[in-house]
């Protein structure tokens, strides 16, 4: 792009002690996708976790996650709405989005985005609906003006809280939630299919890519979740649920192994397949990525949870103490999932399709793509969230109160 | 059917609306030659069909330059682009009328074009494609100054014009069957 | 690497092409062999370059009207053209077959490919449509290779940073490879890149998003976006050139040949020749499985 990377690539040339020359194409020096594609996948996976854990309540019955089901919809909810943001601020031409939803093409990855996240969005924000049309009705009654008429139309104007209602509520309430788990994974899992689809790009081009997608993805949700929990009730002084934690990490904990094991299975094959770009793969662990890779995505922020994690599973604790571990690993574990991205996207990208040098990335604090654009969109969800919380009662038992 | 369920019913009804007309909506929007040949726009085929050109071919210089077109074409340069060295054809000529000069290249300009080519130093230059030379062994080897620019000796267009018009006057060129 | 299936055919076999050593005996005087191999060589691919006619050339019609809405003027109109049986007839875009043939024995990296291109579409700053590579390889299989300002500059200077010990030292062009399995095209949400009915790999900067998906799915690294548009860019063959029977304008100005383009319709064009004839042929990245139609000569195995 710049004349500065172009000397940055030359000088890297020089000392080189590959076997190679390191040698990057010229309109390779650029690294297209970056943050902002770090950033999208990190959110629909956040999307997905929370889903995750609210799909094992409503469709499975693990009835020790209720007080955190309804919640992690309206997560999974505020982080959805925001999900085309970075894709927004990516394109070159946002303007035209929506030629994504007018031509399509059909042998594109990325071209089902548009309905793909329609179809989504419709599921979770019905889903939210029924789940909350008895508070709904209830909080429409004590309304007046304006709210009253939003609570109305929010509960499709039907104030029906009959057994009979609330039991075709339950249904449909599985059904979508059934329909969700596919879509959500089609959501996240078409993300890793759009890297994993690349075959010029041999770090990328893996069928293991959606799989990885998927789990981390479950692995950063569910993190997500045990930390806003955490907090909202200890900011607002109340118990924490911990029966509701402890299935949590045991959920996380078996999704981040699924995780942990398919990264590490993918370095391992690389590395002992030696296939023709195995010496560029090795040399970008090593090189570009070696602290990025190997110290904060494996050393600090996988095995100190994996090792942590096993306490928890092995060693009884007290409920606060617990509660304190779940919310440290889980912090670790939001940004392992996020390094693990930023080495898919950008790490991959380092390389050149020269198969001979690497190229260098520099964040950028204010950009389009820049850190302060990613501080900001990772804040509006919790505005969001912070609204939402207005309308929809985050907690189970706060409904009861309420009623009274 | 309760009231309840015939509300949800209106919400289904509606969301299948809502798709219908955001379908016919996008087949209003979608571009007409889309489609045509495959899942684009046909016409953008067309368009970059007429593109305008910058570059001419060497004939189109030579249409109006024809004294160094008689010099080029019997020279060892004649597969040498006009353009290269002198800018395109559409910077010069606009509407079939001249808009502008076009640089011509003077002193040691001229020895860094020659050199792009000539350089021997770059050894990565088949001697069955090009004549190489190290430019000081080569001035030092002709007997001349070694600022010399390669246009004193070369004809630029015909590089042994010169020299061969030399060796007839001197007598040393040598005779072709 | 691809190794054509050729159908031998000597009769076929263009002699202009071939530096037979028959041709000029070897008892020559040297300096008389390269001169005349030079001529014999260079009138070859002059030939196809320009034809030597230049009656035609430049009388211009000065009335000649609007004909495509761009401009008054149509330059083609008294060319000579390059590509026969393009002009003054309708162009059939289900039976044309183009292909581009790179000899990386005949490059002497002068970079004349590089300007003219860039010239020819104000190609942004740091942003390639082609480029021209050196490579150096060495006695020890080392691989240096490198590519200042996509050889645009030329190269004015031998390498001194690497010790030199060179076995083999070449250029290679690099452009379009015009996949017929284009993976741009494949990745493209929106349709803005599509392989025409004729076998070119165009843009349609309008509908284009600026996703740069396609510039991460070319194998080839031929795509960028461009800085003012936001809009992917590639090589095109210069199209534009090739509907009005000229040649593209990286072949147009190769002073040696090494850039080879023409129809495989018309069986006396020189592309046809060669891939009819018994030469060595090979693509960039075969086991990618593009189908590249840019054909490569005299390439060595290093070259990616």
């Amino acid at each position: 792009m710049n004349p500065t990377l172009y000397k940055a690539s030359t000088e890297l040339s020089h000392g080189a002690s590959m076997l190679i020359s390191n040698y990057v194409f010229p309109n390779d020096l650029h690294v297209h996708w970056s943050m902002m594609i770090v950033l999208y996948p990190y959110i629909t996976g956040l999307v997905d976790g929370a889903f995750i854990i609210a799909a094992l309540y409503y469709l499975f019955d693990v009835k020790s996650l209720k007080p955190i089901a309804r919640f992690s919809l309206l997560f999974a909810f505020a982080f959805l709405c925001c999900a085309t943001l970075p894709l927004l601020l990516h394109l070159g031409r946002p303007e035209r989005n929506f030629n994504m939803l007018l031509t399509p093409s059909p042998s594109s990855a990325m071209a089902g985005f548009g309905y793909i996240y329609a179809v989504s969005m419709g599921v979770l924000s019905f889903i939210v609906l029924f789940v909350y049309r008895p508070d709904l009705v209830e909080r429409g009654k004590k309304a007046k003006g304006f709210m009253k008429l939003l609570y109305r139309a929010l509960t499709f104007d039907s104030n029906d809280l009959s057994e009979k209602a609330l039991a075709l509520d339950g249904k449909i309430i599985r059904f979508l939630v059934g329909l969700g788990i596919p879509v959500a994974a089609v959501l996240h899992g078409y993300v890793g299919f759009i890297f994993g689809g690349v075959k010029a790009n041999p770090t990328w081009s893996t069928p293991l890519m959606p799989v990885i997608f998927l789990f981390s993805a479950c692995v950063s949700g569910i993190s997500a979740i045990i930390i806003a929990y955490i907090i909202i009730r200890k900011i607002g002084g109340h118990s924490v649920d911990s029966d509701c934690i402890r299935t949590c990490i045991k959920t996380l904990t078996g999704f981040f192994i699924l995780a942990f094991s398919f990264e590490m299975l993918e370095v391992f094959s690389h590395s002992y397949l030696k296939t023709g770009y195995h010496h560029m793969v090795e040399g970008l662990l090593n090189g570009p990525l070696a602290s990025s890779f190997w110290l904060w995505q494996v050393k600090i922020c996988s095995v100190i949870p994996l090792i942590l994690l096993g306490c928890m599973a092995f060693i009884p604790l007290k409920d606060a103490i617990y509660t304190a571990i779940s919310g440290l690993v889980s912090a670790i574990l939001l940004l392992q999932v996020f390094i693990m991205r930023w080495n898919v996207v950008i790490g991959g990208q380092l390389m050149s399709k020269s198969a001979r040098g690497y190229t260098e990335f520099h964040p950028e604090w204010f950009d389009k793509e820049g850190i302060a654009a990613v501080i900001i969109i990772m804040l509006i969800p919790f505005i969001i969230l912070f609204v939402l919380g207005k309308i929809f009662p985050f907690w189970a038992e706060e409904r009861k109160s309420g009623i009274q | 059917m309760s009231k309840h369920a015939l509300r949800i019913a209106f919400v289904v009804a509606s969301v299948v609306l809502m798709a219908g007309v955001g379908f016919v909506l996008k087949a209003q929007l979608i571009p007409k030659s889309f489609g045509l040949y495959g899942p684009y726009r046909a016409d953008a085929i067309d368009e970059e069909a007429q593109r305008v050109l910058k570059h001419g071919t060497n004939a189109s210089c030579f249409g109006c330059h024809q004294y160094e077109a008689t010099i080029h074409l019997k020279g060892n340069h004649k597969t040498i682009s006009c353009e290269f060295c002198h800018g395109t054809y559409s910077d010069h000529i606009k509407n079939g009328k001249k808009i502008a000069n076009l640089p011509v290249k003077k002193g040691t300009e001229i020895t860094t074009l020659c050199l792009r080519c000539h350089n021997t130093e770059i050894k990565a230059r088949s001697t069955m494609v090009i004549k190489t030379v190290g430019i000081q062994d080569h001035l030092k080897k002709q007997n001349v100054k070694l600022t010399h620019t390669c246009n004193q000796c070369h004809h630029v267009h015909a590089p042994l014009k010169y020299i061969n018009e030399a060796k007839k006057i001197t007598g040393l060129m040598e005779v072709k069957p | 690497m691809i190794i054509k299936d050729f159908k031998v055919n000597k009769s076929c076999v263009n002699e202009q092409l071939i530096l037979s050593d028959e041709k000029f005996p070897l008892d020559m005087d040297k300096r008389d062999f390269i001169k005349k191999v030079l001529k014999g060589a260079i009138a070859g691919s002059l030939f196809l370059v320009f034809p030597m006619d230049t009656t035609g050339g430049g009388n211009f019609d000065k009335n000649s009207t609007l004909k495509d809405g761009i401009s008054t003027f149509d330059p083609t109109i008294k060319l000579p053209e390059e590509i026969p049986e393009i002009r003054d007839r309708q162009y059939d875009i289900y039976k044309q077959n183009f292909a581009f043939i790179v000899d990386i024995t005949r490059c002497i990296g002068c970079g004349s490919c590089c300007v003219a291109d860039k010239r020819e579409y104000n190609v942004p700053d740091g942003n390639y449509r082609t480029w021209v590579e050196r490579y150096i390889k060495d006695f020890d299989d080392q691989v240096y290779v490198d590519c200042p300002n996509g050889g645009l500059d030329g190269y004015q200077k031998p390498r001194t940073d690497i010790p030199l010990n060179a076995r083999d030292t070449f250029f290679v062009p690099k452009l379009c490879n015009m996949c017929k399995e284009a993976p741009c095209v494949q990745v493209c949400p929106v349709g803005a890149t599509f392989i025409s009915p004729d076998g070119f790999i165009l843009m349609d900067s309008d509908r284009c998003v600026g996703c740069a998906y396609c510039i991460q799915a070319c194998p080839y690294s031929a795509r960028f976006l461009n800085p003012i548009t936001k809009t992917a860019e590639k090589c095109t063959w210069c199209y534009h050139r090739v509907r009005k029977g000229l040649l593209p304008a990286c072949v147009e100005v190769c002073p040696t040949g090494a850039r080879k383009f023409g129809s495989l319709n018309d069986e006396n064009s020189e592309v046809y020749k060669i891939l009819k004839g018994p030469g060595v042929l090979t693509v960039l990245k075969q086991s990618m499985g593009t189908l590249p139609a840019l054909y490569y000569m005299g390439q060595r195995l290093e070259v990616v």
